[in-house]
């Protein structure tokens, strides 16, 4: 029960935010695309899918948190927007994404984990910006330190780095 | 039953019980511990991401086989150079192996896997030196191909050791796994066996609690039992308590009936011709015989309190009036002792209150007696005041206080305690029966107060006797008023029921010295008859008497047809004090109740309460009674004079000569009556009968100053039961001479009025 109430709660949410969208749709990326969103989006700007390159992204509000990962030996600080500001600038709704990265890697990430807590889709990392072999250009991160219960493999496995798309389902 | 042994005292129980408890905490903690460490270890697992690195070992492998497979297109040379796609590649390739440079979990992972994991990381970056440039600087794609295709094979050998790599990750995750499983079983077992110890105790536990309560269960039915035998024992003890004080009270009884006479003697013999020496002889006899009642009706009245029979009867009483009789009694003995007595009252003290004043009075007396006793100089103080007492409510509180010697802290604890007296040596004397002041106490909490002492060694005592103050109601008041009233003096015509013979003298002389006329019934039956055939003023009536006794006679009384002798006022007498005796008394219609021995104070206060004060008037008895003129001639039989004169002048005080002769001449005349009786007794072997009837001629032969006669009754009393018949019989026969022996000697005394001797 509570899940379907989240759900619908959810797809208000994103009805409302459609309503918003629409006075103000999404821009076409004029640099090199970063993040395609496809699936269920109501704000396209590329074919049937929301295209994002980093200037677009760097616009959207950020957020800058420091954690300690499995991938590295101390606390990073990320910094990026919140992944539920990304979904909700492309308009998306739906129950889950998939993100796939550069290096083939897919996740499933409940749609629900975005407004739950506060992820990002990180862009710098200790300020500076994610080449290729540093896990760039995006990462998604989760607050570990914040929210403890996240420190473990599911949401460790749900971190997608050198991510590049995010299938809305 | 009552040494029923204990049960075992519980100490092995409750150390079994302790090593359980003990035993069961162990366990208990070693499941929490194991628990916790399963914990903690889980958590490493999920924490440290150990599945994650696993998956990035074989990730790195297909990672690596992705870029050699671009690596491979790029140098077709029929193919166009995708660089962008290479460098992607490329670029993925080498952020996942510089993962196992940084010191992170993976590098640590694959360190354990492979140690000589630094030599081919060094293979790693050599071929990244030399890849960089290939792919990074600017140059033709053929030239580009060729760099590609130079750099190939170095990229090939590195093969051999990523696969390496991701299979050991595999090993060691398979190892890592059992190891925990491993471990996990372990903790599972230790927990299992814990558990098993600790369901054990459970069991142990039960078991011991099982038969600890068993064992309570029987300490309690001992104990059940042990309740049992001590209420039966306190039973046994207060039926004890109760029956020594009716044997007490009882004693007390059959020594007053002879003390009536005694008392009533005494006080006819004051009034004789008596010389110094009598005097003080008389006086001695009177103050013991007085210590002696004082003394017996402490004990009744103790035993009365004791067996809760003592009752208080409160009236409306002028208080002033009563301190003024206690200090007119007991100004005398102050005086006798030089000391001062001071009585006052508090002016807040109401006129009247409702108290028992007999009591009141009893306890003051001896509150009284005590301080004057105790003190050589100085003043005794009786005062009265209205106070509150710690309830709030309104008391009265009689204070006693005396310059005496005081007492000790260790004296003052005890004087309250049963016979009990203060120190003989200060006390001037050993007289009371210690009883006093436990009666006083006793008498003061039965109304409701207390009687509490404070003393100062060397400056005195104070006693402080308090009684809840119950007021008077208006309606009272008036009676009392009433009371005081005087009525007109007349004569009153009183029957007396009474079969003792002395008594019935005692009681005439009483009547008769108070100005009343008395007239005497020996029994129950003869007094119905009596007040049926002509009217009478008042009925004393004994309670014991043949045939008829007391109570029944006033039942017939009261229930006779005739309303004027059904409503005489009927007054008991008796020495039976009890207060039964008493309600029965009043149940059957008696209007009062006269104990004995009887008093002339005690018929005049009676008469005074039924008739008004003038009815006992004080009238004097004239006591002048015509003293014997005629000697005795002092015949004697075996050294006992026949007639005792000076037991017939002492009679002759309250019994008129004629009276006496004609009671002698009644009695000389029935005497022949008397032996046949006491020889049909004889003859029948009847002891008891024997007894009853020379007991009865010895009381009247006494009373007339017969001595002979009296004493060979009392031989005959006494022997009745143990001397041989023919010595008994013998007895009779003298009993019998006497009689005629005795007559002669009467008339020749002018005692009858014989038909040759003349007075004189």
């Amino acid at each position: 029960m509570t899940g379907r109430r989240e759900v619908l709660r959810g797809a208000w949410a994103a009805g409302l935010l459609t309503a918003l969208g629409q006075a103000q749709a999404l821009e076409t990326p004029t640099g090199p695309v970063v993040l395609t969103v496809s699936g269920q989006v109501r704000h396209p700007n590329a074919g049937k899918d929301a295209q994002f390159d980093m200037a677009m992204l760097e616009r959207l509000p950020q957020t800058s948190f420091s954690t300690r990962t499995p991938w590295y030996a101390q606390a990073r600080q990320f910094t990026g927007p919140l992944l539920r500001d990304v979904l909700r600038a492309a308009g998306a709704h739906g129950t889950v994404l998939q993100a796939r990265a550069l290096n083939d890697y897919r996740v499933e990430i409940p749609f629900q984990d975005a407004q739950r807590f506060d992820v990002i889709v990180a862009r710098l990392l200790d300020g500076a910006p994610m080449p290729v072999r540093d896990r760039g250009p995006l990462f998604v991160i989760y607050p570990f330190d914040a929210q403890t219960e996240l420190r473990n493999a599911i949401y460790f496995s749900r971190s997608a780095w050198q991510l590049r798309a995010l299938e809305v389902r | 039953m009552n040494d029923t042994p204990w049960p075992p005292a519980a100490r092995p129980r409750s150390s079994g019980l302790l090593v359980t408890a003990l035993l069961s905490g162990v366990a208990l903690l070693a499941v929490v511990l194991v628990h916790l460490q399963q914990l903690e270890r889980l958590n490493e697992a999920l924490q440290s991401g150990q599945e994650v690195r696993s998956v990035q070992m074989h990730r790195q492998v297909t990672e690596y086989l992705q870029l050699r497979e671009q690596w491979a297109r790029a140098l077709d040379a029929g193919v166009p150079l995708d660089l962008r796609a290479l460098s992607l590649r490329y670029d993925i390739w080498v952020g996942r192996v510089a993962m196992l440079r940084d010191d992170t979990a993976i590098r640590r992972t694959a360190m354990a896997i492979k140690p000589s994991l630094d030599d081919t990381l060094k293979r790693i970056d050599a071929f990244v030196l030399a890849a960089d440039p290939a792919l990074m600087t600017p140059m033709t794609p053929d030239e580009r191909r060729a760099a590609l295709a130079r750099l190939h094979p170095a990229l090939v050998d590195l093969g051999e050791a990523m696969h390496e790599l991701a299979l050991s990750a595999s090993h060691l995750a398979t190892a890592e796994q059992t190891q925990r499983d491993l471990v996990l079983s372990r903790y599972t077992r230790i927990s299992l066996a814990a558990t098993a110890i600790l369901a054990l105790m459970a069991v142990a536990y039960a078991g011991f609690s099982l038969r600890q309560m068993r064992q309570l269960r029987r300490r309690q039915a001992a104990l059940e039992a042990l309740t049992t035998d001590l209420r039966a024992a306190r039973r046994a003890a207060e039926a004890n308590s109760q029956a020594k004080s009716h044997f007490l009270a009882n004693m007390s009884h059959e020594i007053r009936t002879p003390f009536q006479g005694l008392l009533g003697m005494l006080g006819m013999l004051r009034g004789t011709a008596l010389d110094a020496r009598q005097i003080d002889y008389l006086r001695t006899a009177t103050e013991s015989a007085d210590h002696l009642l004082a003394v017996l009706n402490d004990i009744l009245d103790m035993s009365q309190l004791e067996a809760g029979r003592l009752q208080l009867s409160p009236a409306p009483v002028a208080l002033r009036a009563l301190l003024q009789d206690v200090e007119s009694l007991m100004r005398p003995q102050a005086s006798q002792r030089q000391l001062a007595l001071h009585v006052d009252i508090d002016p807040a003290a109401p006129e009247r209150a409702r108290l028992d004043a007999t009591r009141v009075k009893q306890v003051l007396f001896n509150l009284l007696s005590n301080a004057i006793k105790f003190s050589q100089r100085g003043s005794v103080d009786l005062s009265l005041h209205l106070d509150h007492g710690e309830d709030g409510r309104e008391r009265l509180l009689f204070i006693v206080a005396d310059t005496g010697p005081g007492m000790e802290g260790a004296t003052l604890a005890r004087i309250f305690d049963r016979f009990e007296r203060g120190d003989p040596a200060t006390a001037g004397g050993t007289d009371g029966s210690g009883l006093g002041l436990s009666i006083s106490r006793s008498l003061a909490r039965l109304m409701g107060g207390d009687l509490k002492a404070t003393s100062t060694l060397g400056e005195g005592s104070r006693f402080s006797f308090a009684v809840p103050l119950e007021p008077v109601a208006e309606a009272e008041l008036a009676a009392v008023a009433r009371e005081g009233d005087a009525q007109p003096a007349q004569p009153l015509e009183v029957l007396v029921a009474e079969d003792h013979p002395v008594n019935r003298q005692v009681l005439a002389a009483l009547l008769e010295s108070l100005g009343h006329h008395a007239h005497f019934v020996p029994s129950g039956d003869e007094a119905v008859t009596a007040v049926q055939a002509r009217p009478f003023d008042l009925v004393l009536m004994d309670l014991h008497m043949p045939q008829l006794d007391g109570i029944a006679a006033t039942r017939h009384i009261r229930a006779l047809p005739d309303r004027r002798a059904a409503t005489v006022p009927i007054v008991a007498l008796t020495a039976d004090a009890f207060t039964d005796t008493r309600e029965r008394c009043l149940v059957a219609g008696m209007n009062s109740f006269l104990t004995k021995p009887v008093s002339r104070d005690k018929l005049g206060a009676l008469l005074r309460q039924l008739f008004g004060s003038a009815a006992a008037a004080e009238a004097e008895a004239e006591g002048t009674a015509e003293l014997l003129t005629a000697r005795v001639d002092g015949s004697e039989v075996d050294g006992l004079p026949l007639i005792d004169s000076d037991a017939v002048a002492r009679t002759l005080q309250v019994l008129p000569a004629d009276r006496y002769a004609s009671v002698l001449a009644d009695y000389l005349t029935h005497a022949h009556e008397t032996v046949s009786r006491l020889r049909k007794a004889v003859r029948e072997a009847q002891p008891l009968e024997l007894r009853v009837h020379a007991h009865a001629t010895r009381g009247a032969a006494l009373n007339l100053g017969l001595t002979a006669l009296a004493a060979t009754a009392e031989g005959l009393q006494n022997g009745a039961a143990h001397l041989p018949a023919h010595e008994v019989a013998r007895l009779v026969q003298r009993f019998e001479d006497l009689i005629a022996a005795t007559r002669e000697a009467a008339e020749r005394a002018g005692l009858l009025p014989a038909p040759l001797a003349a007075r004189g």
